[in-house]
């Protein structure tokens, strides 16, 4: 009886193992990656806004304080998003007539709202404060990097669950002082283990039982 | 459930022969028969399947696509298209996010309660009661709670109508031009006003300069939950028409004689606080505030009696007539052996004991005759004054509907404004309303809905909601509440005040102005605004309620012994506990709201006592006609423990023609059955077995007691029934570590009085679906919070209990344990979470739950919901998808507001600075809530209450919420002879 394999056949079978299990890994490195590539997360992607603000501009070489704009980020969930009117106080006597900032005037004129796209996106099951995180000493810039020199703007981080555990779970290692917290050029210093601790202290920050990490504090 | 028909006599035997005071939830339970152990087997919330199930090729089909898709939810790209929409110009006290709090009133039959509403960005999402205002003390009632969703109603009417077509309010103006003109020629002769019950002073004053401009113009009032007997019986009795208002905080005694204090009502919210603050009292004192009712039909008031009696309803007249003579002869006659007249012996025996300190009461749906008797007895006593104090009625004094329908059938009528009210479907049925009607030339209706009403007008308007209207209203007490607009009306409506402007004013004015105009008088800006700004802000004006009248002792008469025909059975009609008199049929949270006493949802019910259904042989469920004279309409009987059995007793509100999409086709229709000249009872009314039965959709069948004793008594002088042996048993499990918080809620029963007002609050607070009647049927009704009733004793004169239960917070919670993925889990401050995003609906949990309170979402119950009731949501509280497990959280998005709050300003959250849903709308102040941990915290101290017990303690699930148990007075006293 003849043989029903050829000599070369398990070569081939070992190959075709190999390459299946290969591409599975493979596979799924690719789908991992593209998951949590800029491309989904939305990260140091820009968005079309329908005027091409600047927070470089404005924040960074201006130097206008963030609340000028985020009128509420001290006292509610949100940070506020300025009025049509908070832009022409500046716009109507600078850059009055300048052809960017049409739809600013239009809003005004039209009494509609302009709409900004979303940069900084939550699912809509975490229901996130900003006011209690400037109270407890976290800057803007923890999350949403160094605004001040974005020419448009963009996310740096995508704000996953692994990205708030992270804080969350070592708050001393993010809590700046409170003259700090607007400062966008902050960098923890070298003794902020030492200081992130009183620091925390300070800010009734729990650090022993792990409150923070609590479902309640973001899932309702 | 399957028709098995109940052998009440084995029933009421079996419970005769159980020793001391057994306790039972349903008829169906105290059978214990075979098809209820069937039913809940096959209809124990926990354990049914999605209907119909799935075959098993579909069932794998299924599990492989969820599981295909089970990755790609965490796929969504963060930025999105979603947009940020600012504002053009910044509000100067509206932030984005932040709730804004209005003072305003809610309204039932024209009374004012006081309430708070929290609007977000704009809109109204939650109805809370208002806490300084003098008559409701912070609480509500369901129909409060539940206006906020009336607001949002898609069903509402939204345009002006003319002849069912859509037209507007300028050629209604137009129209009415001529008319008016017309009108005022002839004086107003043939002009005639037709409204609910009117209380605004201001809208009284606007109706009064009307009948100066047009003199021979009538106003007609409809009651459709009259208090003419309350006004006749005081007229004969003093001379002029009062309403009688107890101070249960000088009393030791109350006799109810088919009250209604605690009831559904404009009186519930101020009078059942008042009564629970005084029962408190009582209790400090030692000498308890003890309540003896006697009803013909269960009422909420008559639940709460410690000494209650099934009356006759033929012998209600009689019972008070013989309670005054025993007072007047002062001692009863030997009493005789029926449990009424041993009643009466023990409750003229408590009066006399308690001179001057006893209160006498009856019910609106009493005739004159009792409320009479009641004056003599107070006055005998020397209550009236003390105990018992007469206030002016709080109701504009107009003409009746009968008068109205007289002269509209004889042809003087030429035309009728119709507003607040709905008379195709609420007058009396003997009147033939529509008929009359139909003889007007000019019938102009204004109301919230295209009702029945305005099917029959020519002109339809509609009218704003009162939480989009200014307007003024009193209170029960006569506190004059001020009611501010909490939004601008979502359509191009006006409010009764403005209507009227909008009609017979040359220029019409606003709400605001109308209102600022009535109360501003002559006074200047200077004088006038700093206490209208006030007054506003407050919601009510300081010291409005009336003065208590100084009334004369009521003459002696010769007993009025009623003449009634006898026939088979009286036919008691009463407003129904949660749609009212229809006014809230539209309601969806109202509906599917289990009624105090027979836990029914979607129906209304011919309840009959067991003794009855035994002589006519029916049972739950069956069809019955009800025959009263040449009236006539069907309905399913329910066996009620606590009915007479000469009386079968049926609601208001259903049967609706023309109400909307959530009302219509539900019920039947019991004004069908009303008279004028007896709107609450009908004789000699005859039940006929139609034929048929309809499944009902009750929930008190949806779980079973297993033979435990969960309602407790302490009687007072009594070794304490509470323990906290459910907190000192030894477990493996580790304990629980906090960060020195620990919530708990402590619920006393003896306070609760069923009314359900925090299902209410607790379904609007937490965005809880309405899921329809026939998932009710399916027992999978979502209320996170339910008001279990009890009865207690024998079956045809039980005691009721009532017992909310919302999640225990076990700390050692065996919905825990079960859950696969970690989707419930306990938090530091010992709250049972529960994480939505995270459940994958395996049900394990609510299958572990012993006290039943987890509810899966089967079918996503809040998607496809019309705009405008979205706008209702609160947008604090996740909006729970289909196949998702969900439960009382103790408002856990309060106690993260009040934490930031706190935590911003570095100190520790206050006690009393978080309050729930349930506890803010309770009008008895039934709930506490708190930090446990928190030795000085009003709940710490409510736990620390001999009194205080955990619901199956014994289970080692330590839980966070415990009861108080019910008060009884120390020993009966032994009726005399």
């Amino acid at each position: 009886m003849a043989q029903l394999f050829t000599p070369r056949a398990d070569a081939i079978f070992r190959f075709v193992l190999l390459v299946v299990g290969v591409g599975i890994v493979a596979a799924l490195l690719v789908v991992g990656g593209i998951a949590h590539s800029g491309y989904f997360s939305g990260v140091d992607t820009i968005a079309q806004q329908p005027v091409p603000f600047s927070h470089k501009h404005h924040a960074g070489e201006l130097g206008i304080d963030c609340r000028y704009c985020h009128t509420t980020v001290e006292i509610a969930a949100t940070a506020g998003m300025p009025p049509t009117w908070t832009c022409m106080t500046c716009h109507s006597q600078v850059w009055a007539g300048a052809p960017m900032l049409a739809p600013v005037r239009q809003s005004l004129a039209d009494d509609r709202p302009l709409q900004w796209v979303r940069v900084s996106q939550l699912p809509s099951y975490v229901y996130f404060d900003h006011s209690i995180h400037i109270a407890k000493g976290i800057g803007c810039s923890s999350c949403h990097g160094r605004i001040d020199r974005m020419q448009l703007t963009y996310p740096v981080h995508a704000f996953s669950m692994s990205f708030c555990l992270n804080c969350h779970r070592a708050p001393q290692d993010f809590v700046r002082p409170k003259k700090e917290i607007f400062n966008m050029a902050w960098h923890p210093p070298a003794d902020q283990a030492r200081i992130g601790r009183a620091l925390a202290q300070q800010y009734h920050i729990d650090q022993k039982v792990g409150r923070l990490t609590d479902c309640s504090i973001c899932h309702r | 459930m399957k028709a098995a028909p109940l052998d009440l006599a084995v029933l009421r035997a079996r419970l005769a022969a159980q020793p001391g005071r057994p306790f039972w939830r349903s008829l169906e339970e105290a059978a214990d028969t075979e098809e209820f152990r069937a039913y809940l087997a096959a209809e124990f919330p926990a354990c049914s399947l999605p209907a119909p199930a799935p075959d098993r090729r579909r069932f794998l089909q299924l599990m492989a696509a969820s599981l295909a898709m089970s990755g790609l939810a965490a796929c969504g790209r963060g930025g999105g298209n979603s947009r940020i929409v600012p504002n053009v110009r910044e509000s100067q006290r509206l932030v984005p996010g932040l709730p804004t709090y209005y003072a305003s009133a809610a309204l039932l039959d024209g009374f004012a309660n006081g309430i708070q509403v929290t609007t977000f960005d704009g809109r109204p999402v939650k109805v809370e009661g208002n806490e300084a205002h003098p008559w409701s003390r912070g609480g509500t009632d369901v129909f409060a709670q539940a206006s906020v969703l009336q607001l949002y109603d898609p069903d509402r009417s939204q345009t002006v109508r003319r002849l069912g077509r859509i037209s507007d309010w300028q050629t209604f103006g137009g129209v009415m031009a001529g008319h008016v003109a017309a009108i005022r020629a002839e004086h107003g002769r043939g002009l005639r006003l037709l409204t609910g019950p009117v209380t605004s002073p201001s809208l009284a004053a606007q109706i009064e300069a009307l009948r100066t401009d047009f003199p021979e113009m009538h106003w007609h009032v409809l009651e459709t939950v009259p208090r003419a007997a309350v006004r006749d019986a005081a007229t004969t009795a003093f001379g002029r028409p009062l309403e009688s208002i107890p101070r249960f905080d000088r009393a030791e005694v109350v006799v109810a004689l088919d009250a209604d204090f605690l009831d559904q009502g404009p009186q519930q919210v101020g009078l059942a606080r008042r009564w629970s603050d005084a029962r408190r009292a009582s209790l400090a004192t030692g000498r308890l505030l003890v309540l003896h009712a006697a009803a013909p039909s269960p009422t909420l008031t008559s639940a709460k009696a410690d000494f209650p009696v099934v009356a006759s309803s033929r012998g209600m007249a009689a019972l008070a007539d013989g309670l005054l003579a025993d007072i007047a002869a002062g001692s009863s006659a030997a009493p005789g052996t029926d449990p009424a007249s041993q009643w009466r012996a023990r409750a003229a025996a408590a009066l006399h004991a308690a001179r001057g300190r006893g209160i006498v009461v009856a019910g609106a749906a009493q005739p004159a005759a009792v409320h009479l008797a009641a004056h003599r007895i107070n006055a005998a006593l020397g209550n009236t004054g003390t105990t018992v104090l007469h206030l002016t009625p709080a109701t504009a004094p107009a003409e009746p509907i009968e008068s109205l329908v007289a002269a509209m059938a004889a042809g003087a009528v030429s035309a009728v404004l119709m507003f607040d009210t709905n008379p195709v479907y609420t007058a009396p049925a003997d009147l033939d309303f529509s008929a009359a009607l139909a003889r007007v030339p000019l019938k102009i209706h204004a109301g919230l809905h295209v009702d029945e009403t305005a099917n029959a007008a020519d002109w339809h308007l509609p009218l704003s909601h009162p939480l989009e209207a200014w307007g003024d209203a009193r209170a029960f007490d006569g506190t004059i509440s001020m009611q501010q607009p909490t939004i601008m009306p979502l359509y191009d409506t006006r409010s009764a005040g403005e209507l009227l402007s909008v009609i017979f004013e040359p220029a019409s004015r606003s709400g605001l102005a109308i209102l600022q105009d009535f109360w501003r008088g002559s006074r200047s800006a200077a004088a006038f605004f700093p206490g209208w700004d006030q007054s506003l802000r407050d919601g009510f004006i300081p010291g409005s309620a009336f003065p208590a009248e100084t009334v004369r002792t009521p003459p002696a008469a010769a007993a009025s012994a009623l003449a009634r025909t006898t026939g088979d059975l009286d036919l008691l009609i009463r407003p129904d506990p949660s749609v009212w008199d229809g006014s809230f049929a539209n309601v969806g949270w109202l509906q599917e709201l289990p009624k105090p006493l027979t836990k029914m949802t979607w129906d209304n019910l011919v309840a009959i006592s067991p003794r009855t259904a035994e002589r006519l042989h029916l049972d739950n469920g069956e069809i019955v006609e009800i025959v009263a004279g040449p009236r006539r309409t069907q309905g399913p009987v329910w066996i009620t423990p606590g009915q007479a059995d000469d009386a079968a007793t049926i609601t208001l509100g259903y049967g609706r023609g023309s109400a909307g999409s959530v009302a219509d086709g539900v019920g039947f229709d019991a004004y069908a059955l009303r008279t004028a000249a007896s709107p609450w009872i009908s004789s000699g009314v005859v039940l006929r077995r139609h034929g048929g039965r309809t499944p009902l959709a009750t929930t008190q069948l949806h779980s079973t007691m297993e033979g435990h004793d969960f309602v407790r008594i302490q009687p007072l002088g009594a070794p304490p029934v509470g323990d906290n042996t459910a907190f000192t048993q030894p477990s493996f499990y580790p304990r629980l570590q906090t960060d020195g918080r620990s919530w708990g809620m402590v619920i006393d029963t003896d306070a609760c009085i069923g009314c359900n007002a925090c299902v209410v609050a607790c379904q609007s607070e937490n965005n809880i679906p309405v899921v329809g009647r026939e998932q009710m049927l399916a027992a999978r009704g979502m209320h996170w919070l339910r008001v279990d009733r009890y009865y207690g004793g024998p079956l045809d004169d039980p005691q009721t209990h009532f017992m909310p239960v919302p999640c225990m917070m076990c700390e050692q919670a065996p919905c825990e344990v079960a859950c696969p993925v970690e989707a419930t889990v306990h938090d530091h401050e010992g709250l049972n979470l529960m994480v939505y995003n995270r459940c994958v609906g395996t049900r394990a949990c609510s299958g572990y739950c012993p006290y039943k309170v987890r509810r899966f979402n089967f079918h996503d119950y809040s998607a496809g919901a019309e705009p405008s009731l979205q706008a209702q949501r609160n947008p604090d509280v996740t909006v729970r998808a289909g196949g998702v497990m969900e439960k009382c959280t103790y408002c856990v998005q309060r106690i993260a507001a009040a934490r930031v709050e706190a935590d911003q300003a570095g100190r520790p959250i206050r006690d009393g600075e978080v309050r729930t849903a349930c506890q803010q709308a309770c009008p008895t102040r039934a709930i506490t809530f708190g930090d446990l941990a928190d030795r000085g915290s009003a709940v710490a101290h409510a736990f620390a209450d001999p009194r205080n017990y955990a619901l199956l303690g014994e289970l080692n699930t330590r839980p966070h919420t415990t009861y108080l148990a019910t008060l009884a007075p120390a020993a009966p006293p032994k009726p005399e002879g």
